[in-house]
């Protein structure tokens, strides 16, 4: 029994590093691919910081099932406080890095602790609320951050010194990012605190019986998974240059589950797959119409109904049901 | 002097709010649905009746006509997309409305609501009514007067019709209900056509105070959605009072704090509220 648990992880975290070693390849032969068309490597970045965006919302929503409906609340926050911050302290990447960290744990541990106690249908309007308040804080200090009209003008990020300003820079440090994340998701996945997340998916309330402090459980989920979000947005807005409120709107939020779902709710690959693919085909789709979000409304009420697990999550229930049978085989010769 | 001003003006947003409010908590009685789309269908109901005025009907006319139409819409949507997912986990329902609420918005959008469209208020209901140095636009009454007028003839419907049993049958043990004989699907038809309709006639009785444009909903559904927790999820008479509680707050914290501010002292409330009360004003909120 064990022997096949163990057999069984070793298969699937292979799986995973495939999957890494797929993306990370893929992601390192774009440049090449796209040399002489600097479009295409600006919209590339841009699909890898939807890709970090939406495999945050997969730590929480994948991990305990819980469902939230402002994740742009997290990526709006810390694309204004690492913008504003690099306006007023230091422009150096690390640095910023490191306080939005902070003030995003600080932040989402204070509202996550009040969150994270309620269940299901309130978590969900809360969470919609919450993106809500963060849209209105933009309007409330609009002096300092510029309101309507979006921060603006924040200095060029540096390392150490050294300016970050070619965008193969940015597409490699971007893709390192994702990277890291997908690799911490995959190590999360199969780690102690993983395995006691995906029990409270199942059944919380077994979880609780068999000793785990669910609510803990669920905060750490938030605040990783406000925290990733948060990153995104910081890469963002350095990248950028600039953010504005819409950043923190619910179609933001609305994209971002989009993501998710298109893809299928706790694959970690999934996710990613569906932020790339999307973000790819709302460029193309929204240069031929304006009536986009038409499209985007129906393909999402469309895969709800008829493939809840997202498009990745089909793939991936064939591919387990491949790979279960080989340890059989194995076993038998 | 400002203070009892602040709170009819309160009186009024809380009416509009309780009207729009109704629905949701029908919704989710019946069919344990949390309706991301009501806000849409909010908007959807406030730009047909402008378009109505627009084009010459008379106010009163619109005022009927709008919520059937989009009433109608709501049993369509039922019909043709909620009802595919009857039977599956909470998730998909709550993702379904979303998509909803982006789908709704989205054909808004195209049908001339990227533009703030205004609503002329009615003549008869033009000018101010005064009282002891108070002095509030006719219309504003009006609406608040409308909005408890329909809320009383939902309650008393709810109490005393035979489709009012059936939903309060459904809405105390759906299964139970099914079992001794109610039709769950024509009743869900119905329910989500009532609580569109109601969404949208206050849409439209609001569209000369907020006036109208695709995401004009937007704003009145995170109320609502406070409204509904603070009053607990499925009470109605929690509904209730929520709806006046939440309209007062933001009042007065409009009037004290200015606009945005509000919303996040309205935020912060219903947090402490739900750290102590988590099922609302009279403890009878579903909590699932």
């Amino acid at each position: 029994m064990i022997a096949t648990t163990l057999s069984e992880r070793r298969v699937r975290s292979r799986g995973g590093l495939v999957g890494l070693a797929v993306i990370a390849a893929t992601g390192l032969c774009l440049p090449f691919a796209s040399a002489g068309q600097p479009f295409l490597l600006m919209l590339a970045s841009h699909a890898l910081i939807a890709a970090i965006l939406a495999l945050s919302l997969d730590m929480l929503t994948g991990n305990t099932g819980l469902l939230s409906f402002g994740h742009a609340a997290w990526y709006g926050f810390g694309a204004y406080v690492a913008g504003l911050l690099s306006k007023s302290v230091s422009s150096d990447i690390a640095v910023l890095i490191l306080l939005t960290l902070a003030a995003t744990l600080l932040v989402s541990g204070a509202v996550g602790a009040i969150l994270v106690r309620q269940v299901g249908k309130t978590f969900a309007i809360l969470t919609l609320a919450l993106s809500q308040i963060m849209f209105a804080l933009v309007f409330v200090f609009s002096d300092i951050t510029g309101g309507e009209d979006g921060l603006q003008g924040i200095p060029m990020a540096t390392f150490f010194g050294a300016q970050i300003v070619s965008p193969a820079t940015w597409y490699a440090i971007l893709l390192g990012a994702l990277l890291l994340a997908l690799a911490g998701a995959l190590h999360i996945r199969h780690a102690p605190l993983g395995r006691a997340w995906l029990a409270i998916r199942e059944n919380s309330e077994r979880a609780r019986f068999i000793g785990m402090n669910v609510t803990l459980l669920k905060l750490i989920s938030y605040m990783i998974s406000a925290s990733l979000a948060s990153l995104a947005g910081l890469l963002f807005v350095l990248f950028n240059g600039a953010t504005s409120p819409d950043l923190l709107h619910w179609l933001e939020s609305g994209k971002v589950l989009m993501y998710v779902v298109l893809g299928g709710v706790g694959t970690i690959f999934g996710p990613v797959i569906g932020a790339v693919v999307f973000t790819l085909a709302e460029h193309y789709v929204s240069s031929f119409t304006d009536a986009w979000l038409i499209y985007f409304g129906a393909l999402f009420v469309l895969i709800v109904i008829v493939a809840p697990g997202g498009l990745f999550g089909g793939a991936a229930r064939i591919a387990t049901r491949l790979s279960a049978r080989k340890p059989g085989r194995r076993a038998a010769q | 002097m400002l203070a009892l001003s602040l709170v009819l003006n309160g009186i009024v947003l809380g009416s509009v709010l309780l009207l729009f409010s109704l629905g949701l908590t029908l919704i989710y009685g019946v069919g344990r649905i949390v309706n991301f789309a009501h806000g849409a269908l909010f908007s959807a109901g406030a730009m047909a009746g402008v378009w109505l005025v627009a084009s010459g009907v008379p106010f009163g006319v619109a005022l009927v006509v709008a919520p059937v139409a989009v009433g109608l819409i709501g049993v369509l949507i039922d019909w043709a997309i909620l009802a595919r997912i009857r039977d599956r986990p909470m998730v998909d329902s709550l993702l379904l409305t979303f998509g909803l609420a982006l789908l709704i918005t989205g054909i808004l959008y195209e049908l001339g609501g990227r533009n703030v469209q205004i609503m002329p208020v009615p003549q008869v209901l033009g000018g101010v009514i005064s009282l002891g140095g108070i002095s509030l636009p006719t219309y504003r009454v009006f609406v608040s007067v409308l909005a408890i007028a329909l809320t009383i003839a939902l309650i008393l419907f709810l109490k005393n019709s035979k489709w009012g049993l059936r939903v309060r049958a459904a809405n105390d043990d759906p299964e139970m209900g099914a079992c001794i004989g109610i039709d769950r699907e024509r009743l869900m038809h119905s329910v989500v056509g009532v609580s569109a309709a109601l969404a949208a006639a206050s849409g439209v009785a609001a569209a000369p105070i907020f006036t109208a444009h695709a995401v004009v909903g937007d704003k009145i559904l995170i109320l609502a959605f406070m409204t509904v927790i603070l009053g607990g999820l499925g009470s109605l008479r929690g509904a209730v009072v929520a709806a006046y509680a939440v309209g007062l707050i933001l009042v007065f914290g409009e009037g004290y704090f200015g606009g945005q501010l509000a919303l996040m002292l309205l935020f912060i409330v219903v947090m402490a509220m739900l750290i102590n009360w988590p099922r609302g004003f009279f403890g009878e909120g579903r909590t699932e």
